[in-house]
C-alpha cells in the first residue's frame, strides 16, 4: 500500500456533487485542495468535514489554477460549460495528471451513456487538455444525495489503463466499489 | 513554468522546438509545501523531479530512529531515489520539501520514451548522470579521508548559499558530523 500521501484536487466541490465526493473522500488519508466559486459553500462544507473527521487534511483554495498545480489527481465536479472554461484556466499545471470528469447522467445502457470516452464531451475535454489522462466517472449515490455512499459502484471509464487502475484504487481507498465500464 | 530546465539542458545539448514541446508534453508540474513528502520511505520512486524552484532534501531512517541525509536539491538540480526509480523497488529513502518548491515531474514510462525518441534528451540524460556518479564518488572520499573542518569547507566553498538555506542539524546529518562539531567548526571559522 502506497505511504506518500496523495493530493487530489476537488473543483467545484461546493456543489451538490462535490460536496458528496469531498465528504467521502475525507477519510480516504488524501490530502484534499478544495475549490469552489462559492466561496461560502466551501468553507461551511470544509467546517462541516473537520468537524466531522478528525484527521481530515483538507484547505479551501481561492484559484482553480493553484489547487490543480499541487494535485496529483484532479477532480472536477462542475457543469460541462463551467468543465470547458477550467480546463482552459488549468491546462499547463494539468499536464501528464489524471483529471476526472464527473458525468452528469447516464443512460441505461452504460456502454452508450455518457461514461463513453467517444462522446463529443469526452472529446471536447480531451481536446482541451491534450496531455492529461481523462476519466469518466459516475456514482448513482453522487446523484441521489445518498448519505453513506460505502460500497456504492463509482462507474468509470478512459482510454489510460494505468490511470483507470489508479482511480479504481483511489474509488477503493474512498469507500467505493469501482466498475470499469470501457 | 520551465526555464530553470531549460538552461539547465541548453548547458549540455540543444533541442529542436519540437523535441522541447514533447518533453513539456511529458512533464507532470507539481508545486509542493514545505514538510511534504514527494516520496516516503517504502513506496516506488516512479518519478524523477527537477526543481524549479525551491529546495527538497533526501534522507533515510535508521532503526534507532537517526536521520542520515543523503542529498540537497536547489534550483536547477534534480532529486530522485535513483536506485528506486531504476530497479523499480521499495524506496529507503524519504524526500521531502524543505523550502515550498515547483517541481517538474517525468516518470519511469515517459522517461523511456523520450530516451527513445529525442537523442539529445539522452545524451542530455547520460551527462547528468555522469556527473552525478562523479559526486558521488567525491562524497564518498570525502566522508572517508577529510577531517571536519575540510569537509565543511569544500562544502561551503562548493555551495555558499547552502548554509543560508539549510538547517544547521541537516548540514551536519549531510557531512556525518555531530551539530556539536559542526558548531565547533563554525565557530573556529568566524574566529
Amino acid at each position: 500500500m502506497r505511504v506518500t500521501k496523495q493530493s487530489i484536487a476537488i473543483i467545484g466541490a461546493g456543489s451538490n456533487i462535490g460536496s458528496a465526493i469531498t465528504k467521502h473522500m475525507a477519510g480516504s488519508k488524501c490530502r484534499l485542495l478544495l475549490f469552489d466559486r462559492d466561496i461560502g459553500k466551501l468553507q461551511s462544507l470544509a467546517n462541516t468535514i473537520t468537524e466531522d473527521y478528525d484527521d481530515a487534511d483538507l484547505i479551501t483554495m481561492d484559484c482553480a489554477h493553484s489547487c490543480s498545480w499541487e494535485a496529483d489527481i484532479i477532480i472536477m465536479a462542475v457543469s460541462h460549460n463551467a468543465e470547458k472554461e477550467i480546463a482552459e484556466n488549468i491546462r499547463e499545471v494539468a499536464t501528464q495528471k489524471i483529471v476526472i470528469s464527473i458525468t452528469d447522467s447516464v443512460d441505461g445502457n452504460l456502454k452508450k451513456s455518457k461514461l463513453d470516452p467517444q462522446t463529443h464531451a469526452a472529446k471536447q475535454l480531451r481536446n482541451r487538455l491534450p496531455h492529461s489522462k481523462i476519466i469518466k466517472a459516475f456514482s448513482p449515490g453522487f446523484y441521489q444525495q445518498v448519505a453513506d455512499l460505502d460500497g456504492e459502484e463509482l462507474f468509470i471509464s478512459g482510454n489510460d489503463k494505468e490511470a483507470l487502475e489508479k482511480v479504481a484504487k483511489l474509488a477503493v481507498s474512498a469507500g467505493l466499489k469501482p466498475v470499469i465500464a470501457g | 513554468m520551465f526555464d530553470q530546465l531549460y538552461e539547465n539542458i541548453q548547458q549540455y545539448v540543444s533541442l529542436t522546438d519540437k523535441d522541447w514541446e514533447v518533453l513539456k508534453n511529458n512533464i507532470r508540474p507539481k508545486r509542493m509545501l514545505k514538510r511534504q513528502f514527494l516520496l516516503q520511505q517504502g513506496d516506488i520512486c516512479h518519478e524523477i523531479a527537477f526543481i524549479e524552484k525551491g529546495a527538497l532534501y533526501s534522507y533515510s531512517i535508521d532503526q534507532k530512529g537517526n536521520q542520515h541525509v543523503m542529498q540537497f536539491g536547489f534550483e536547477g538540480w534534480w532529486i530522485a531515489d535513483l536506485q528506486s526509480f531504476l530497479t523499480n523497488t521499495p524506496s529507503t529513502l524519504n524526500i521531502e520539501v524543505l523550502e515550498d518548491s515547483e517541481l517538474l515531474l517525468i516518470d519511469q514510462k515517459n522517461q523511456q520514451a523520450l530516451l527513445q525518441q529525442i537523442p539529445e534528451y539522452e545524451k542530455y540524460t547520460r551527462l547528468l548522470f555522469q556527473n552525478a556518479y562523479v559526486a558521488l564518488q567525491q562524497r564518498v572520499e570525502n566522508a572517508l579521508g577529510l577531517t571536519a573542518e575540510e569537509k565543511y569547507n569544500r562544502l561551503i566553498e562548493r555551495n555558499p548559499d547552502f548554509i543560508n538555506r539549510v538547517p544547521q542539524h541537516l548540514v551536519a546529518s549531510y557531512l556525518g558530523i555531530s551539530p556539536e562539531t559542526l558548531s565547533r567548526v563554525r565557530g573556529q571559522m568566524s574566529h
